[in-house]
């Protein structure tokens, strides 16, 4: 690693760690209910959502009201964005006129659970396909929606631990509404201007085109990119406005923005866990959550940035200087935007997959097979290294429950945590979360390693890429393997990507997948749906259920879980569940490509 | 056509959705 690698990982960690307490107890006390100094500017409009809604913002929900006013909310907010993408012919704001040719119903669906659950997978490249008005409207809708849920759901889980004796999970239209009027919006409105003033475009005008230097043309797309560009990061959502995501100059036009974009896809996931302090009453428990998401940050960042900085065998045959010198780079700069580096972008890799935010600012794909191996991880092992808005607190309080349910079978206690008794219906409800995602991963990747589609036919549209939209001829690919750019294990690895990404609700692409079939559209939808409501609803349940319970005092059999020993213990169980899990997995495509490539074997 | 078959694939995902939070509230004992 070089000194300016490590010196961007230390100012990084410890600019968040400086965040993290005030903006955590600021969200504290607005999902409390209490002022802040934002209510006097924002508080109108709060009471007016509340009355127009018919909402009485102090109804304690129970868990089961609460997740189906959030499902309800979910396929309403979905169903509209479906209808946006279709009829995107026939709506403003559409300068290229794009319409249902481009959009598909298997496209459309993808897209709109895509950015329902705070996925934003992108099957299509944005520029050729969907308007401004689907953009702005359908798309970017759920880039506060979906992230305002995920803060819901975290609340709502924070309030079952915390509860005592309370049949209830607080209000999930009032937390929306807190969380978008208070959190979401006002850095968002800042964040854009920043973002302007750093180059970026924000603009309804149709794309420009230009002169290169040697006569020819050049299309350069435009629009509404810095106020889309902030929600999809603050919102760990990224969906990007262009094709090439945050590689595009447009999207991130310079190091200070990578910067600033790395620093707020982290900054609720890391903010929420002193948010989780706070509610409890025990600061500490917050930072022992915060410490465990921390190690594994550490730790997947130094393994992504070493095994970048170290190039490939096959660099080093072809006698090319893998070394970093004051001249140029060394390593393994394939895929690599040359303003970034290998630095900010394996920094970059693990941040954007460590949350569910899924922006790139370099290709996955290209990365070696232990540096690709640590964005796979990560999204395997739930995203809990500071996760998602919302989503990696409760993935990581999942993973809590099951490391005291482990450390009270080691010393033969009934587990506790934070005073409430960890029982079989919790545990239940936490492997069921665990085992939901691990079906979806597992049977989506198997079932696309294997199968084979006609390629005449009827059925052959099932696996058909629509080129014909686009200018050009349709692509059938028959068996769902022949989409992959790669074959032998890197091949592997793009499927077992795409439904990790997919199902951890992360939406990066390790590319090299020709993902905008039929058949990878509905699959990925699906794995999408699992992912995020599937992992939710029992996750409720165990908040609910905690919430009745009234708390226990400490006694010397207790396990403390705010001490350096339960973080740990949290690292140890989430590896070992990520581990025992996906394996099998990650053996059949990053190890054996390591291993291959360090025998410079060529696939 | 098409469309109204994803139209109902999501409604029934999204109930199946419902009927799966009340069996996990059924399997906690339901309301106590």
């Amino acid at each position: 690693m070089t000194a300016q690698a490590l010196l961007q990982i230390v100012v990084f960690f410890g600019l968040l760690l400086l965040i993290t307490k005030p903006f955590g107890s600021y969200m504290a006390r607005v999902f409390a209910g209490e002022k802040t100094f934002l209510h006097r500017g924002l508080g109108w409009l709060e009471r007016g959502t509340y009355r127009v809604l018919g909402v009485d913002p102090n109804q304690n929900m129970r868990w089961t009201t609460y997740a189906v006013a959030m499902l309800l909310f979910s396929l309403v907010s979905m169903l509209f964005t479906y209808a946006v993408l279709r009829l995107q012919g026939f709506l403003p704001l559409n300068p290229q006129h794009f319409g249902a040719a481009q959009m598909p119903p298997d496209l459309a669906f993808n897209t709109a659970v895509s950015f329902t659950s705070n996925t934003n997978w992108q099957a299509y490249s944005p520029e050729v396909t969907v308007s401004y008005f689907s953009n702005m409207v359908g798309l970017a809708i759920h880039n506060w929606a979906s992230a305002a849920v995920g803060i819901a759901v975290a609340v709502a889980v924070i309030r079952g631990f915390a509860n005592k004796g309370v049949d209830g999970l607080g209000n999930f239209w009032a937390d929306m509404v807190r969380g978008t009027l208070y959190v979401l919006l006002p850095i968002s409105l800042v964040g854009a201007i920043i973002f302007v003033a750093l180059g970026m475009p924000q603009n309804f005008d149709p794309s420009a085109v230009a002169t290169t230097l040697e006569g020819g043309k050049q299309t350069i797309a435009m629009g509404p990119v810095a106020s889309q560009e902030i929600i999809k990061q603050l919102g760990t959502n990224g969906g990007g406005f262009f094709n090439a995501n945050s590689a595009h100059p447009f999207e991130n036009p310079n190091p200070l923005s990578n910067f600033l974009t790395l620093l707020l896809i982290w900054s609720i996931p890391a903010a929420i866990t002193a948010t989780f302090g706070k509610m409890v009453g025990n600061s500490k428990q917050g930072w022992a959550i915060f410490g465990a998401m921390a190690a594994l940050a550490l730790t997947g960042v130094v393994v992504a940035t070493a095994a970048e900085q170290a190039g490939t065998p096959h660099l080093a045959a072809a006698h090319l200087e893998t070394a970093a010198t004051a001249l140029q780079p060394g390593g393994n700069m394939e895929g690599k935007e040359v303003r970034f580096g290998i630095a900010a972008s394996a920094l970059f890799a693990t941040v954007t997959t460590g949350a569910s935010c899924g922006a790139v600012n370099a290709m996955h794909d290209s990365f070696t097979p232990i540096g690709g191996l640590v964005p796979l991880f990560n999204m395997l092992t739930g995203e809990v290294v500071f996760g998602g808005v919302g989503a990696g607190l409760y993935g990581m309080l999942m993973f809590a429950v099951l490391a005291v349910f482990i450390a009270g079978l080691m010393v033969g206690r009934t587990p506790e945590y934070l005073g409430k008794k960890i029982e079989k219906f919790e545990v239940q409800m936490a492997m069921l979360a665990t085992l939901v995602l691990a079906a979806s991963v597992l049977g989506f990747t198997a079932l696309s390693s294997v199968l084979n589609l006609p390629k005449e036919g009827a059925w052959a549209a099932l696996n058909t890429w629509p080129g014909s939209a686009y200018g050009g001829a349709d692509t059938v690919y028959g068996a769902t393997t022949g989409n992959l750019n790669n074959a032998g294990p890197h091949g592997f690895s793009e499927i077992f990507y795409a439904y990790a990404s997919g199902t951890g609700n992360n939406g990066s692409a390790f590319a090299g997948i020709s993902a905008n079939t039929p058949w990878y559209n509905v699959t990925l939808g699906l794995a999408m749906l699992i992912g995020r409501f599937l992992m939710i609803v029992p996750l409720l349940a165990m908040a609910g259920a905690l919430a009745r319970k009234a708390q226990v005092p400490a006694s010397s059999g207790t396990f403390p879980t705010d001490t350096v020993t339960f973080a740990a213990l949290l690292v140890g169980v989430v590896v070992i569940v990520g581990a025992l899990t996906f394996f099998p997995g990650l053996a059949l495509g990053p190890v054996v490509e390591h291993f291959q490539l360090q025998a410079l074997a060529t696939h | 056509m098409t469309d109204l078959i994803f139209v109902i694939a999501s409604v029934g995902f999204f109930a199946l959705s419902i009927a799966y939070a009340y069996g996990c509230e059924r399997l906690g004992g339901g309301r106590r």
